[in-house]
């Protein structure tokens, strides 16, 4: 990313808090022996045991319903773990009281398949929302959201209106949203679920591209075609249990590509 | 940047007000239509006030221009009724004195009375004679009263009449109008919470995907409510200012035709809604908005 680096000035679940050295040297999340239940004898997660380190890369997979949502919801606190921990730069996100929720949440940028974008709002709106919500003073708004337009190939596109882009335009609105308050870590649910292969690729590149100015991405996907052609850190998610392989397909568990997508 | 506590959360004024501007453009036609029906409501209670502030000028005008009539005895010796009209004409409440013999009474009984009947042969000591006292202007009913009673001692005077009973009439009257305003403003505070209400529920369902993503990126829950509080607080207040502009409005065009026949009446003149008055309405107003909004928001708001 170009331009200067603005600290976030919420990093920590607390108005005005600081990460401290400690907290930076460890991983970004550690889930422990997680469980999550929808029905009382059937958890849709069982026993996950995860741990990703800060500027990780990693695709999270799974035929439809094995929990990749659920698993992203459980970190950004849209649902509580049942059993287990889930440690977000050390921290148990699991005790937060409701009103440090939106304090984690601005440590993290969430991308959805359905972009989550408002129609009648621009694009500047869009994204600049995230901003607002810090209380940042307009001027570093607006540089702030020319820069993630930039960093999303929409450059100078910031007055139109969201309802007249294409989906592929929309996406990239949303994970300008998502990267413009410089989040630790993004969690992108199933981003080019409602996109074409072409641009499934293109999206999926911006989130490397993110990826490497050291942001943390978990890609939840269960697009084979995507997971075959980077070889990112794999995890798997099958009837509430997780496999994973550290170099993608490469050096897969599995018998094929098929015990993971279903 | 300027901040605000709003339940116990920061709220930034600033960009609230900027996000509520936003809704107020994109929610125009419904906060047209609340807008429109509270201030019918606010127009009421306005009338009603200015019900009340006219009588209470009416009252307050005839209670200090106050009379008093003392009935004198039909065997009162002359020399007392002089000496009574000096020691009348020498107080500073008094302003006039004047001696109405039976024959006068009677007179002015059949040029006034209209009861459709041949009332002349009625003896003239049917009307006793009296004495008709007008007081200063300024003088309280109390005092009034105070001068009523010791006149009543007085040797040549059979009856004393100071109008008190007319004017607890009045006050009854008054009392009566000012429980009317009270009600109708308790009505109208549970009409402007209720519609308030039921609107920013309207606004926040039609607005529940920028809610959701708001949260989503982070945003406290007063951050959230912020817009929408102001929101509430400027229908209440836009609804008040146009009553009172209503009211202004049909004071303007109707206080000169109205003037002349009250003052033939009642002889006070038709008074618009004292500053304070409308003043109370515009800050109840954009504070009954905002509590009712807020409410609202509090019950819905569960993203």
């Amino acid at each position: 990313m170009q331009g200067t680096k603005v600290v976030r000035p919420f990093p920590f679940f607390r108005a005005g808090a600081r990460a401290s050295q400690p907290q930076l040297a460890k991983p970004i999340l550690v889930l422990e022996d997680v469980y999550k239940f929808f029905r009382p004898d059937e958890p849709t997660l069982r026993g996950v045991n995860l741990k990703v380190e800060r500027g990780e890369f990693a695709f999270i997979t799974g035929p439809s319903g094995a929990g990749k949502s659920t698993l992203l919801k459980l970190l950004y606190r849209e649902l509580m773990v049942d059993e287990g921990r889930v440690l977000f730069c050390g921290r148990d996100i699991g005790r937060l009281t409701d009103k440090s929720i939106p304090f984690l949440r601005r440590n993290l940028g969430i991308v959805f398949q359905d972009f989550r974008i408002i129609d009648h709002w621009t694009v500047f709106e869009n994204i600049a929302v995230a901003l607002e919500i810090l209380s940042m003073p307009q001027r570093l708004i607006r540089s702030r959201v020319a820069e993630a337009l930039e960093r999303v190939g929409l450059n100078g596109r910031g007055d139109e209106q969201t309802s007249n882009l294409s989906g592929g335009e929309k996406q990239r609105v949303a994970v300008a949203r998502a990267i413009v308050p410089e989040p630790a870590l993004i969690l992108a649910d199933e981003p080019t679920g409602n996109l074409d292969p072409h641009l499934a690729i293109d999206i999926l590149t911006l989130f490397e591209e993110i990826n490497s100015t050291g942001t943390t991405v978990l890609f939840a996907t269960h697009d084979h075609s995507l997971i075959s052609k980077r070889d990112h850190r794999l995890i798997s998610i099958d009837e509430g249990r997780v496999v994973e392989a550290r170099q993608g397909l490469k050096d897969w568990p599995g018998s094929g590509i098929h015990t993971l997508v279903g | 940047m300027a901040f605000t506590r709003l339940w116990g959360e920061t709220m930034d004024v600033k960009s609230a007000m900027t996000r509520a501007r936003r809704g107020l453009r994109e929610e125009r036609r419904l906060y047209v239509v609340a807008v429109s029906s509270l201030a019918v409501a606010f127009l009421c209670l306005g009338a009603t006030l200015l019900g009340v502030t006219n009588l209470d000028a009416a009252a307050d005008r005839w209670g200090q221009s106050g009379r008093i009539t003392l009935f004198l005895k039909d065997d009162a010796d002359p020399q007392d009724v002089a000496q009574l009209r000096v020691v009348l004409e020498g107080l500073s409440d008094v302003r006039e004195v004047a001696h109405v013999t039976p024959e006068q009474a009677k007179a002015s009984f059949l040029e006034e009375a209209d009861v459709g009947a041949d009332l002349s042969a009625l003896p003239k000591e049917v009307f006793p004679a009296s004495l008709e006292v007008s007081l200063v202007n300024g003088v309280t009913r109390e005092r009034s009263e105070s001068i009523a009673t010791r006149l009543g001692q007085f040797r040549a005077v059979s009856d004393v009449e100071s109008y008190g009973s007319w004017f607890q009439k009045l006050d009854h009257l008054l009392w009566g109008a000012r429980m009317l305003a009270a009600g109708l403003a308790l009505l109208v505070m549970f009409c402007v919470i209720a519609v308030i209400g039921n609107t920013i529920r309207l606004a926040v369902a039609r607005r529940r995907q920028e809610i959701q993503v708001m949260k989503l990126c982070g945003a406290t829950n007063g951050f959230v409510r912020g817009p929408f509080v102001l929101e509430g607080m400027f229908q209440g207040f836009a609804s008040a200012l146009l009553a009172v502009l209503a009211l202004l409005a049909g004071y303007l065009s109707l206080h000169e035709s109205v003037d002349s026949t009250l003052a033939a009446l009642t002889g006070s003149r038709v008074v618009f809604l004292g500053v304070w008055t409308w003043l109370l309405l515009l800050t109840g107003g954009a504070l009954i908005g905002a509590i009712g909004s807020a409410l609202s928001v509090r019950r819905y708001l569960s993203v």
